[in-house]
């Protein structure tokens, strides 16, 4: 943005976040250490981290014992997240466009309740959801509407942000004039223009959805349990090294998207900031 | 657009609010109002008489406030750090600084135990390096809790912060420079003012996320209980669903307030 003089204020606040992102990063960096590190390492006895005794310092055992616990935990929770992208594209572009261009009497009021599910604590919610559907607990679309309830403001935020940051109503009005039709104007202006939000849009759902537990956990049955649900299951009932295979399996998913969505670009990334 | 095309495309954002959250709230109001089919209002008076539900309540509050006022502190010099100066790998350090966001609380809580633990990363290294473990099992005492909360809140502290510093100018402290101010008039006259939005509007979002999760509780938690952790117990061991609904409804109540406030506080302020 603006090139100011590296001042001692300039490197003062650098080593400050580098200290926050350090305290960010050390524990994730332990974790993976711990998954694959098989000996003691920096004076953590093996013994009391309940470790493999295998001759050689790396070692993949714990990825394998995870994987043949929870890979239906995992494929059911990538299900799960797969499934809110495309329910909250196919809901929350077209619902988001319409509140963001359309002069509809109640439209704030409706962005408002939209949002809503971000400002209200979890559990509330997710007791809420749980007590209105509670003949069809057990379910597994259930929980796939839990993740929508918490997904779709992203969406819809990001949709409203990007169509109010340019005048796309000129835009359609010039193709009006021009004699495109609705259809012609919503596939060749309207969805073209919002492809770099709801690329991110999507790998935010992506994230959100992949990591909800408090939905997840309370309509927790074994048959649809997530990821997240497992990975409780594998903290409070196995050792240190299983539960930070488990933890890296997680990772692993959730990373990409993460960096996807800061390479999208300045454009969408502060509507993220601003949810976040 | 035709009435007809809004109408058609919004009916399903409507169908989604209204089925998800609109009708189970109302129904958690009512459930929260009824005891054995009755109306009543014993749900919300059993909390306040009881001295562990009422403690779990003060300990939330607490808790929130003092992890919604660290994190705004702590997060203030990077997120600023990040808004006004350009450099070289700048989207990286974003990104992880969004890595605790996409983990549930129970992430956190296993990172506290691993680092803070009786023998966890933390103690075992500076017992190696000065003979005498630190913090040791910190993470199932208060200080362990409020860490790994504070954790949990430093990607939304510092993201929400930077959004809103980003639109500071610095020529309003170069003006002032200019006109003689020091750096801590420049700080507390003309900084400060302009960024107190956002520090409100920061600490209202990491109070109530810390208000309403309890993953990190869930997995930490020994003595000291909080309230989304009693309404968890409430409702599955439990089963006693209309004063878990009645606890939902107090927390739902006290974290929209604070955003409600904070809200109206950012928007008094001279722009």
């Amino acid at each position: 943005m603006k090139t100011q003089a590296r001042t001692i204020s300039f490197w003062l606040l650098a080593m400050l976040t580098l200290v926050l992102l350090l305290i960010v990063l050390v524990p994730f960096a332990v974790v993976i250490a711990g998954a694959v590190l098989n000996t003691s390492f920096l004076g953590i006895s093996t013994e009391q981290w309940a470790g493999d005794k295998g001759s050689s310092l790396f070692s993949f055992h714990w990825f394998s014992y995870v994987w043949g616990l929870y890979h239906s935990s995992f494929y059911f929770s990538l299900k799960l997240a797969l499934l809110s992208v495309i329910l909250c594209l196919l809901v929350g572009v077209p619902g988001g466009y319409v509140l963001a261009q359309s002069r509809l009497p109640g439209r704030r009021l409706i962005e408002a309740l939209v949002m809503l599910p971000l400002a209200l604590p979890g559990i509330a919610m997710s007791i809420a959801l749980i007590q209105a559907y509670a003949v069809i607990r057990g379910a597994w679309w259930l929980i796939l509407c839990g993740h929508l309830l918490y997904t779709i403001p992203f969406m819809v935020r990001l949709v409203i942000n990007a169509l109010r940051s340019f005048d796309l109503a000129e835009l359609e009005a010039c193709a009006q004039g021009l004699g495109a039709t609705f259809r012609q104007r919503f596939t060749m202006i309207v969805i073209p223009s919002l492809r770099p939000s709801m690329i991110a849009g999507a790998l935010m759902v992506f994230a959100v959805s992949w990591g909800e537990f408090n939905v997840s956990y309370l309509l927790n049955t074994p048959v649809n349990q997530t990821y997240p649900a497992a990975l409780y299951a594998t903290y409070t009932s196995n050792s240190f090294q299983v539960g930070s295979a488990a933890t890296v399996i997680f990772l692993c998913v959730i990373i990409p998207a993460l960096f996807g969505i800061q390479w999208l670009g300045s454009k969408t990334d502060s509507a993220i900031n601003e949810l976040a | 657009m035709k009435t007809r095309h809004a109408a058609l495309f919004l009916l399903p954002l409507l169908v989604v609010v209204f089925a998800l959250l609109l009708w189970p709230l109302c129904l958690l109001g009512y459930a929260s109002l009824h005891r054995g089919g009755a109306f009543s209002i014993g749900n919300y008076l059993r909390i306040f008489a009881d001295l562990a539900y009422c403690d779990a309540l003060v300990h939330s509050l607490i808790l929130s406030f003092l992890v919604a006022a660290f994190a705004t502190l702590v997060c203030l010099g990077p997120a600023w750090f990040l808004a006004q100066h350009d450099f070289l790998g700048k989207r990286v350090i974003r990104a992880a600084f969004t890595l605790p966001l996409s983990l549930s609380g129970i992430m956190v809580g296993f990172l506290a135990i691993v680092m803070l633990g009786r023998v966890g990363f933390i103690p075992q290294s500076t017992e190696r390096l000065t003979g005498t473990p630190w913090l040791s099992g910190a993470a199932y005492q208060l200080t362990g809790l409020v860490i790994a909360y504070l954790y949990f809140e430093i990607p939304r502290g510092v993201l929400s912060l930077e959004s809103s510093l980003r639109k500071f100018d610095p020529q309003m402290t170069e003006a002032a420079a200019s006109l003689g101010a020091c750096g801590w008039q420049r700080f507390r006259w003309v900084i400060l003012p302009l960024i107190s939005p956002a520090l409100f509007s920061t600490f209202a979002l990491t109070f109530s996320v810390s208000l309403g999760s309890f993953g990190v509780a869930l997995i930490l938690s020994r003595r000291f209980s909080v309230l989304p952790l009693e309404l968890f117990h409430q409702f599955t061991a439990m089963s006693d669903a209309p004063l878990a609904s009645a606890m939902a409804i107090i927390l739902a109540v006290v974290a929209l307030a604070v955003q409600y406030a904070a809200h109206g506080l950012t928007n008094q302020m001279p722009r």
